[in-house]
């Protein structure tokens, strides 16, 4: 077998745990840890407003434990390393989102988050907990073809949702206006991303997949699944090239359209590579008519030391520029406006 | 002939022993497919399953705290799945104080029904399923024919572990091996090793046992 990746933990078996304390520790004005593992909001949110909670596998930070705070997550149920929570560990989570208007129980598209959030919503049934929906967000395009997006998987795109649905949330809006929101978001979004070398699962300590030096991979998924296929490594520029034009058709994105644009960051990608990344974008939406509303720069969901970097396009109307533009304060994410 | 609680709660420890055993062997099938950690999980699963144990009292007992225990324990598709599969085999074994050969199989049956049904896998996508349907089976047929049920376990763990070899010429349809594409042929299922993995250890069990009586 070959020899762990190095990584600096303290042993496999607690690599959750010890991370929580040591993010809990850090931000206690924004996030407390519960004795259930739970990441809580230091100050939950008013009476009367819809709850946000999400349950994921861990490994992937900030997502999600650095998204939960004002204009964001109420709640998040942080599983093991790469494995959503189980179905007792969600209802604990919908419970303590819970302020009496609802709870949202998001679902970023794979087969274990939805199965454990449909356990968990069965659950709720059985315990006359009323007011619980689930909502399944996916925006990345090469896991299914157009037309089939419920297929589709949930990844860096879904920093949309989550920025925008945790704003609207904030309002008085109900449990079914929350949902609409999130699918309104969700079917605006588009996104592909590129891997240029690989993560290391910390758990197992193996690389997650082979690349080779010259290659690159494109529509790779968060946990190192294969995308459209494996290309030869070129320049910035002609990457981005590559990447935007099946994104722009397959909504399509049109002339006259405003987008926001989100470049994740999936883990060791430097921030120098992703501004010269971007300044490609925002040539070639400017080329095709395309307005850029805001951008936003950044890890969001990461996979470990994976080198590589997602793509998103999200089309807006006024009502969700407002959204994108209310304050988002999570311990890893904050958007306030100048 | 018949099964008592006593010899449920040895099967399910005797499953977590032979699991544990195979850790290792499990992450590197599923380090081909998957996340490489599969064994690791399902090992701590079963494991925290085996120490409930003491306290089951019932047969649905057995089932149900297995069932809960690898859901909440496990997460991820493999909890939900191999979680599933107790909880839903729990219903069929409702206030029965000893479980006949008929009712073993029809246990693994409602099991199977709710792995399928929760995974929308069907035979032939790759998964626990290419394991557990031959397994089932053959629990059925050693019912029929009035057989023991160390006859009944034999025929179950070869059909399983058959089923499990099979997977290996199967493209993945479901689950994150789906991405993985033709990469996936010639790959045994991670998952379908477990179950085959389980039925073995539960052949073996029965066969000591009654090689103890004897």
């Amino acid at each position: 077998m070959a020899p762990r990746t190095k990584k600096l933990i303290n042993q496999p078996a607690t690599i959750l745990s010890d991370m929580l304390e040591g993010f809990a520790a850090a931000y206690p004005d924004i996030v407390r840890l519960t004795d259930t593992g739970l990441i809580v909001r230091a100050q939950p949110k008013a009476a009367g407003k819809v709850g946000l909670v999400i349950g994921n596998g861990s490994g992937h930070e900030p997502a999600m434990i650095g998204l939960v705070g004002q204009g964001l997550f109420d709640v998040n149920i942080p599983g093991e390393i790469f494995a959503a929570p189980g179905p007792g560990r969600i209802l604990e989570g919908i419970k303590a989102a819970d302020h009496g208007a609802g709870v949202l129980v998001c679902v970023s598209h794979h087969a274990g988050d939805l199965m454990n959030a449909e356990m968990a919503l069965e659950l709720c049934e059985m315990e006359g907990l009323e007011k619980v929906e689930m909502v399944v967000l996916y925006d990345d395009i090469s896991s299914a073809p157009k037309g089939h997006e419920p297929e589709r998987r949930g990844t860096a795109g879904l920093f949309f949702t989550w920025k925008m649905l945790g704003a609207y949330a904030e309002t008085d809006a109900t449990l079914a206006q929350c949902k609409a929101m999130a699918e309104k978001i969700r079917d605006n979004t588009r996104t592909l991303s590129v891997a240029i070398t690989p993560g290391t699962n910390p758990v197992s300590g193996a690389v997650m997949f082979q690349l080779p030096d010259d290659e690159i991979e494109v529509g790779m998924g968060v946990h190192g699944e294969i995308g459209q296929g494996r290309q030869k490594l070129v320049s910035a520029d002609q990457t981005i090239n590559t990447l935007l034009p099946p994104i722009l058709e397959d909504l399509p994105f049109r002339a006259g359209d405003e987008v926001l644009v989100f470049l994740n960051n999936s883990g060791s990608m430097t921030q120098m590579e992703l501004f010269i990344l971007y300044r490609r974008v925002a040539q070639r939406l400017q080329e095709a008519g395309i307005q850029v509303y805001k951008t936003y720069i950044g890890p969001y969901a990461t996979t470990q030391e994976m080198a590589g970097f997602a793509l998103s396009l999200c089309r807006v109307d006024d009502e969700l520029k407002m959204l994108w533009d209310a304050p988002a304060i999570g311990a890893n994410v904050r958007i306030v406006q100048p | 002939m018949t099964i008592t609680t006593q010899d449920l709660r040895g099967l399910i420890t005797a499953i977590s022993t032979a699991i544990a055993a195979n850790t290792t062997m499990l992450n590197a099938l599923d380090s081909q497919l998957g996340d490489g950690d599969h064994g690791t999980t399902i090992s701590a699963g079963f494991a925290a399953a085996a120490e409930q144990m003491v306290v089951a009292v019932s047969p649905f007992d057995v089932l149900r705290l297995t069932g809960m225990t690898l859901m909440n324990r496990m997460g991820g598709s493999s909890g939900a799945l191999f979680g599933t599969l107790f909880m839903q085999a729990a219903t069929v074994v409702k206030e029965v104080e000893t479980v006949s050969l008929k009712q073993f199989a029809a246990m693994w049956q409602a099991g199977g029904d709710g792995v399928m049904k929760r995974g929308k896998a069907a035979p032939g996508d790759k998964t626990m399923v290419d394991a557990l349907s031959p397994a089932i089976t053959a629990l059925h047929q050693a019912a029929e024919k009035g057989e023991t049920m160390e006859q009944a376990l034999q025929a179950a763990a070869a059909a399983a572990e058959q089923g499990a070899k099979d997977t290996a010429g199967m493209k993945a349809r479901y689950g994150r091996a789906q991405y993985v594409g033709e990469r996936a042929i010639g790959h045994v299922d991670a998952g379908a090793q477990s179950v085959a993995l389980m039925f073995s250890a539960m052949y073996n069990y029965w066969k000591g046992k009654d090689d103890g009586e004897a």
